[in-house]
């Protein structure tokens, strides 16, 4: 049973290197979702990301991540696919994630092709033997032919993220956690890419998307949740949390 | 699921749950230490990419590490037995272990405090144990440590060093000084991550530390009030455990005392460190 259980997730980042004062600044005039404050000792100043957000997913969920800049998107992603471990507050996650936020990080472009797939399928934490196995269907779908027993380096950039891309599909997860929609290649190949893509989609049992894009929201996903200055302020059926997103507060 | 709520949570909210207690942040490190031995696969491919990626495409590829050790060695090796007056069939092979041994010491302290912040990329992306990558960086140690240790046959045999029946037990102390990496390096990992100035200081630290270690002079030159410096001293100790069996004579046993007494504190002291704050260093990084 995939499932991803928050219980009062609250997130902070601790800010070292800034100036108290330089920042107190900046909070009068900004204009993101934001959340910056001191903390009880008074004396660290700390970026609240998330703020007490608690959300249970199930099998068949695909959540819509909705919000402004800064409003806790991004960190509400990390902790979905278990990279960040919130100091406070407790997530289960029962089940493979795989984040596909940037395609071709832990690539080299040194590497030949053939070792680039089983580099990027380690990033993606994919087993070794699973890599080994989705190795003839990443030869078939990138269509690189020799060139995966060159350097990455020789490849045009358009090369480079198909065999990115290939890489990060190619295995199946419980959970698929993307920022924004990937898309890649030349036009007939982004349309190869897309129906990949959508098969992906439609495999995995749990997907979480953050987008700024409704259209592709209301196409992908059936629940969403609206955050703001780390919290959830709307969680719900996607058309209904679109519309209290729409709506000035 | 039709009550979406939009209203503004109240003012008045009630308190965060508290924060994890040490003994479950004890347990998840204990987690993920097992899941990093787990993964092994990962690790040595990592590790070993490491040092593909350092010498791509050059010709003597990963036998550069060999040639510069060489090259050190035969030059320290020439000046100092002239300075040292000590015979150079005698001071060179010395100076050839204790380098190479002592190359692994630095280097396995010097790369710890970045096993972290090297592989932000990965740690921000993945779960994965952040053990991973002190394993990595041992590994990536020990593949150096097999291409400098190709200088010792040719210098032992050159200046005919009797190699005698101590020499297996320069294994154990490798192996020893190898489980010693792993709390270096989540100790090192996780603190450096925090506090950027570190990695300079203890690299200016490690300086010092390789005068005031028997590696271009041999204990004996000591005068003997200060033989502390050598008794006291643990890269001296973890140095003899290695050095002398290679040279034909068996370690003192207090070399081996102490190894054993850092093998035993160093996790000791380690584990709070990195069970309280494992799950921070993603946000250091």
């Amino acid at each position: 049973m995939t499932s991803i259980i928050l219980d009062r997730v609250t997130v902070d980042f601790p800010i070292y290197d800034a100036r108290a004062r330089s920042l107190k600044t900046e909070i009068m005039r900004r204009t993101v979702g934001g959340h910056i404050e001191l903390r009880e000792d008074n004396r660290r100043l700390s970026v609240m990301a998330l703020r007490d957000v608690s959300m249970a997913l199930g099998e068949g969920d695909r959540l819509a991540v909705i919000g402004r800049n800064g409003a806790g998107k991004s960190t509400l992603l990390r902790v979905l696919s278990g990279v960040y471990e919130p100091p406070v507050g407790t997530v289960r996650i029962d089940g493979t994630v795989s984040s596909l936020t940037d395609l071709t990080m832990g690539m080299d472009p040194e590497a030949t092709g053939y070792d680039n797939i089983m580099l990027r399928s380690i990033f993606l934490g994919v087993s070794v033997e699973q890599a080994r196995r989705s190795v003839a269907d990443i030869e078939e779908f990138t269509e690189l032919g020799d060139f995966l027993d060159l350097p990455m380096r020789t490849y045009s950039s358009g090369m480079m993220l198909r065999l990115a891309f290939a890489v990060s599909t190619a295995v199946t997860p419980n959970i698929l956690v993307m920022d924004e929609v990937i898309s890649t290649g030349d036009t007939i190949f982004m349309a190869k890419a897309e129906a990949r893509l959508n098969r992906l989609i439609d495999k995995t049992h749990i997907l979480v998307l953050a987008s700024h894009d409704s259209a592709t929201l209301r196409r992908l996903c059936n629940r969403g949740v609206l955050l703001r200055e780390g919290r959830i302020a709307a969680f719900g059926p996607i058309e209904e949390v679109l519309k209290a997103y729409e709506t000035p507060v | 699921m039709t009550d979406s709520t939009i209203e503004e949570q109240p003012e008045t909210q009630s308190p965060l749950p508290r924060p994890l207690r040490m003994g479950e942040h004890l347990r998840l490190a204990f987690r993920d230490l097992d899941m990093g031995f787990a993964d092994w696969r990962k690790w040595l491919l990592l590790g070993l990419n490491d040092i593909r990626q350092r010498y791509r495409r050059s010709r003597l590829g990963q036998f550069w590490i060999t040639m510069s050790m060489a090259v050190t060695i035969l030059s320290l090796g020439l000046v100092y037995s002239y300075l040292f007056r000590t015979p150079i069939h005698q001071y060179l092979p010395y100076l050839a272990v204790s380098l190479v041994v002592w190359g692994l010491i630095l280097s396995i302290v010097t790369e710890s405090c970045a096993v972290f912040t090297s592989a932000e990329g990965y740690i921000r992306q993945v779960p994965m144990p952040r053990s991973v990558f002190v394993h990595r960086m041992l590994v990536r140690n020990l593949v150096s440590l097999a291409h400098n240790a190709l200088i010792l046959p040719p210098v032992f045999l050159w200046f005919g060093v009797p190699v005698g029946w101590s020499l297996p037990l320069a294994l154990p102390g490798v192996v020893l000084l190898i489980v010693n990496g792993i709390w270096v390096g989540l100790l090192l990992g996780t603190i450096c991550a925090r506090f950027r100035d570190l990695p300079q200081i203890i690299t200016s630290l490690m300086q010092v530390v390789f005068f005031v270690t028997p590696i271009m002079w041999q204990p004996a030159q000591i005068p003997p009030h200060l033989s502390w410096l050598i008794d006291l001293n643990p890269f001296a100790s973890f140095l003899a455990i290695i050095r002398d069996p290679l040279l034909g004579t068996p370690p003192p046993a207090g070399a081996w005392m102490m190894a054993g007494l850092v093998t035993v504190l160093g996790p000791l002291g380690t584990l709070p460190i990195f069970a309280r704050f494992r799950a921070r260093i993603v946000y250091w990084l």
